[in-house]
């Protein structure tokens, strides 16, 4: 049984201070959903809203269309995967996992019988009768999923579970996790600063700032078309041209950054955005780095810049470029590691390009911090 | 370099004369526990004798001198010490638990009031908590006018309960405040989180974290609720606790019976102090066993387990305990040889003290020349003035032990 | 409150609220706000409590300073001096110990090695677990006039006649030093063992002299100790009963053993009352003096 969440204006304030602000969005049933967003910009406290710790001083927290105002985080149909996964070591691994049961007073063998049934699915046959302290990280991760999920509620929450783990532990886990949450079908609500992982696990995604849902979108959509600089520059790396709109034809728009004349095709961004794009409105131009090339004869695209290359720098999969343009701009650019690039020199001075439907344009407005 | 030799080795004077300072009165208090002579003392050693534990000695006075066995105010008195501290304990523990808790529950302003108000009651003197006490239960018992509130208000025991849970509650508090400062309180967001209700979180996450702090909270305001005095001698009333009446002997004669009894505290004291040392280190061994044990389930090296085999030492206490066994024999040796010890002796030294005191008699008769009765025991309702003094001259009666001679102004 | 209750449930918060309360307000509050009310009035007999001539009065305040009406002194000598000579003798008791107990908690603190000052410490409890009356009448043993120091004394022929210890405050100063000198010992040890050893090697390598290390860099650090050990000393022994009974004479009175002398001997509990109010307030203003000279809090003097 999974249940579908709605937040209706929230808003949640200590004095001054607003941790949440006009938050709205419906979350559907069975859907793997997360709030990506920097520390501080109030996705935990929305979490904690959801789950029952914290009454919102406005708007309302609906769970299966029902008003959760007024019900403690014992009453609701979530269940929350802490930070520091909060297992109690006092007791064994089934006890942890069958302590909800526990509570609503099922029998022991009852109790048994499901915490065997969860150690299945979270791959830790076996293992019930060890006590906390003796499992590894990622062991300890799967025990907070099983007993999260021993009561069969309609919503999982996760605050940042796999933070404290290693590399290739949280990439093992993210599938996991997936393949968990696809095999129970309950709605998870997912937590992070990470994108990665945000992009990796979820269906739609949840992108906040400063208390404020920036965007909320498939994965897809919030890399490829963001709506606000934030979500361009917080989501994956992106370079940031800052400039003004000279003309607007159909669906290309010129414009004039730092003596740079570039050309956007704006034919997928949405109608409220355009009607924003009018002449002479100060825009930023983004393009993904990996969506620049170094211009060659055989390019032919409406856009290119000149740049001088201060570094290169290997990250595995991807060689990273990073340059500066006359005007002081710095720009990165990847490009796999297959591509020759062995005949560049650093403080060379080059051509570079970039086609139209790959640039972004938005407003100005506040970028990532970094 | 000399001067820092010179400074070592007036501190180890120093550490020195500072322990005999405090272990020695212990000691030989203690050894004057077998001295079977009246009054306390190392010298002269009449005899080695066990009677001050056992049923002690009449003297000539007709005094009782109670040994530790005979001794039923004693008996009376640990069984209301043990009442008290039982009572004690039931209330303390739940009061420290109760605000501990609370306190972490609070927000900073009424926090340091609160803290400060709990920690008073370990500032006021002991003998104010016991004073105010009974004066408030005495008007509340005469307010009520007879029936059981009255009783109840006057009972010593009731009262000294009270009066002792005023402040051991606050020793209470502090153990159980250290406790919580470590506790993890997202454990009880989960709790909550999966269902518990509060009374749940209680029972099943908190109590269960707090066990070791009521164990020992309890141990500790049992152990200072039975040694009190301070308190206790205010609000006991007609009652007597086992210090009321350690405290009574001051005037009713200080007999080695006392020797006797804290030779017997100090031995159950060092029993203790033992045990828990040496539970706590092989609780310690256990512990660094199992930390061990993780580290080879994640690294199977073998060259670690190598390393767990420790060397055999002789531990350095083995010197003490030769040193006090070669004592006990040297001692027990001198005693067999010089007659001191048994039952000859006792009846030797009684027989010594009876001339003694005839010959003191004798010593009077020719002094006076009166003709003199000569039962120790007569009264003086007969008989001259000069007499009267005579009897009433402290002095004569000074190696009859008994009760210790008052010094004058 | 209401998220006290919502915190707690219902079962839970009704056992906090009693059990505090009771504790607060019945037992530490409500007791000494009595005592001090009683001390205001005159000592009646039961019957006439309550009564018309239940009203406040000074006349056992002034009692302590003035004497009673019959009495041809100017102020209440006996009193006064009962009660200024034990607030002293605590003052130089406090200081006494605090010097006794310097180095040695320095060595264990400081220089000896890991075992030897475990053994150290253990040895230095164990003396005080064992009841205060029972190591006060072990002193008395020793300094009674036929106890043993007396006894050694005499057989060895170094002296003619017993020396009266117990009338001497002897007897009464060693007991009252001895009773107390852990709780002077664990809070300086404490605070020097949080400091850092490396401080005394860096003054000793700049070429500070052991004096000179020890009065600007130790003995600031362990500040709190020496304060929380000081009150801790004091109030005991200003407000000891056990070590007094046992080991004074009429002419070393304590000021506890006054009051005691009032309350049962004499059955009047208001003046006893009055006197214990002036115990009370001496009490106090050493905490809050102290509180003030250390700049330290409350929390900081218990344990």
């Amino acid at each position: 049984m999974s249940a579908d969440v709605e937040l209706q204006n929230i808003s949640i304030n200590f004095g001054d201070f607003y941790a949440a602000k006009n938050v709205s969005v419906m979350i559907n049933k069975g859907e793997f959903f997360s709030f990506l967003g920097p520390s501080g910009c109030g996705k935990t406290t929305i979490l904690r809203t959801i789950s029952g710790f914290l009454e919102p001083s406005q708007g309302q927290v609906l769970i299966g269309g029902k008003n959760m105002a007024g019900i403690g985080p014992n009453k609701r149909p979530t269940s929350l995967i802490f930070q520091n996964l909060a297992l109690f070591p006092l007791m064994s691994v089934a006890d942890n996992i069958s302590f909800s049961l526990e509570v609503r007073g099922h029998s022991k063998a009852n109790r048994r019988a499901r915490a065997e049934e969860l150690l299945d699915l979270v791959a830790l046959e076996g293992q019930g009768d060890k006590k906390v302290h003796e499992l590894s990280g990622g062991q300890r991760q799967r025990v907070a999923i099983a007993r999260a999920l021993a009561i069969e509620p309609e919503v999982l929450l996760l605050d940042e579970p796999l933070s404290a783990l290693d590399l290739k532990l949280r990439q093992k886990m993210r599938s996991e996790l997936r393949a968990i949450q696809k095999r129970v079908g309950i709605t998870f609500i997912y937590i992070t600063h990470d994108q990665g992982e945000a992009l990796t696990m979820s269906d739609r995604v949840a992108v906040m700032n400063e208390g404020r849902i920036e965007q909320v979108d498939t994965c897809q959509a919030v890399y490829e078309q963001p709506k606000t600089p934030f979500v361009a520059s917080f989501v994956g790396e992106n370079n940031p041209f800052h400039g003004k709109i000279t003309a607007c034809k159909n669906n290309l728009v010129e414009v004039s950054c730092d003596g740079n004349k570039f050309v956007a095709d704006i034919g997928k961004i949405d109608c409220e955005l355009s009607k924003k794009l009018t002449a002479g409105k100060k825009i930023i131009l983004f393009v993904r780095p990996e969506s620049i090339s170094i211009k060659n004869n055989k390019t032919k695209t409406q856009n290119s810049f000149t740049a001088k290359l201060d570094s290169v720098e290997f990250e595995g999969h991807l060689q990273n470029l990073f340059l500066t343009t006359g005007s002081g701009m710095k720009v990165r650019l990847s490009v796999p590691n297959t591509e020759e690039i062995s005949h560049l020199n650093v403080g060379q001075s080059m051509d570079f390009t970039f086609a139209a439907q790959n640039a972004v344009i938005l407003p100005e407005g506040n970028l990532a911090v970094d | 370099m000399k001067s820092h030799h010179a400074l070592k080795l007036l501190l180890g004077i120093y550490i020195f004369v500072f322990f005999a300072y405090l272990f020695g009165p212990l000691i030989i208090m203690s050894v004057t526990a077998f001295n079977s002579a009246e009054f306390p003392a190392v010298t002269p050693w009449e005899c080695f004798s066990w009677r001050w534990f056992t049923d002690g000695k009449v003297t000539y006075d007709g005094q009782r001198l109670a040994g530790l066995m005979a001794d039923t105010k004693l008996h009376d008195g640990i069984l209301t010490s043990l009442q008290i501290a039982l009572g004690v304990v039931l209330l303390s523990v739940p009061i420290g638990m109760a605000a501990a808790i609370v306190l972490t529950q609070l927000n900073s302003k009424i926090r340091t009031l609160f803290y400060s108000v709990a920690i008073m009651p370990v500032l006021f003197p002991g003998v104010v908590i016991g004073i105010s006490t009974v004066v408030l239960w005495d008007r509340i018992a005469s307010m009520t006018g007879g029936g059981a509130m009255t009783d109840i208000g006057r009972n010593g025991v009731f009262l000294t309960i009270l009066a002792q849970t005023c402040f051991i509650s606050t020793y209470c508090f502090l153990i159980f405040v250290a406790r919580l400062q470590r506790f993890d309180k997202t454990q009880e967001e989960a709790a909550l989180d999966l269902g518990a209700s509060q009374t749940q979180v209680f029972v099943k996450i908190l109590m269960p974290y707090l066990m070791p702090a009521i164990a020992s909270s309890a141990v500790i305001a049992f152990l200072y609720s039975f040694e009190n005095y301070n308190t206790t001698v205010f609000s006991i009333l007609s009652d007597q606790t086992l210090t009321t009446v350690i405290a009574s002997k001051v005037r009713l004669g200080i007999s080695p019976a006392i020797s006797a009894l804290a030779l017997v505290i100090i031995a159950i004291t060092l029993t203790a102090a033992i045990s828990y040392e040496v539970l706590k280190r092989r609780e310690e061994r256990r512990l660094t066993k199992i930390r061990q044990m993780q580290l080879h389930q994640t690294m199977p090296s073998d060259r670690l387990k190598q390393n767990q085999k420790t060397s055999f030492k002789l531990p350095k206490s083995m010197f003490l305990i030769l040193l006090s066994c070669f004592g006990v024999i040297a001692g027990g040796n001198y005693l067999a040889t010089n007659n001191l010890y048994g039952e000859k002796c006792i009846l030797a030294a009684d027989e010594a003290k009876k001339s003694n005191f005839a010959d003191q008699l004798k010593l009077l008769q020719q002094n006076i020349g009166n003709e003199v009765t000569t039962s120790p025991q007569s009264g003086t309702t007969t008989g001259s003035q000069e007499f009267n003094n005579i009897f009433g001259d402290p002095n004569l009666f000074k190696n009859f032990g008994g009760f210790d001679s008052k010094t004058e102004k | 409150m209401q998220n006290f209750l919502a915190k707690n449930g219902p079962i839970i918060s009704t056992y906090f609220l009693i059990a505090i309360s009771f504790w607060i307000i019945f037992l530490i509050i409500i007791p000494q706000i009595y005592m001090l009310d009683l001390s205001f009035r005159p000592n009646l007999p039961p019957l006439l409590r309550g009564g018309e001539e239940d009203v406040y009065t000074l006349t056992h305040y002034k009692h302590f300073l003035f004497g009673s009406e019959t009495s041809k002194d100017a102020y209440n000598f006996v009193d006064l001096n009962v009660f200024f000579k034990t607030l002293a003798t605590a003052v130089v008791i406090t200081v006494l110990s605090l010097f006794f107990c310097y180095p040695i908690a320095f060595y264990i603190a400081k220089v000896a090695e890991h075992k030897t000052a475990r053994f150290l410490i253990v040895s230095l409890i164990v003396p005080f677990w064992i009841n205060e009356l029972l190591r006060a009448f072990a002193l008395r043993i020793l300094f009674a006039g036929e106890g043993v120091i007396n006894n050694a004394l005499l057989n060895a022929g170094l002296m003619d006649n017993a020396i009266n210890f117990i009338g001497q405050d002897v007897a009464l100063f060693t007991g009252l030093t001895y009773a107390y000198l852990l709780l002077m010992m664990f809070p300086l040890y404490n605070a020097l063992e949080s400091l850092d050893t490396n401080q005394l090697e860096a003054a000793k390598d700049l070429g500070s002299s052991t004096l000179r290390t020890h009065w600007r860099i130790v003995i600031p650090h362990a500040k709190a100790g020496i304060a929380s050990g000081s009150t801790m000393v004091f109030m005991l022994t200003a407000g000891a009963l056990a070590t007094p009974v046992v080991l004074s004479s009429p002419n070393t009175f304590w000021f506890t053993q006054l009051i005691y002398q009032w309350f049962n001997m004499n059955d009047n509990w208001s003046r006893g009352a009055a006197y214990s109010v002036l115990l009370l307030l001496v009490s106090v203003i050493f905490v809050l003096l102290m509180m003030k000279i250390f700049r330290i809090k409350v929390g900081e003097i218990v344990k």
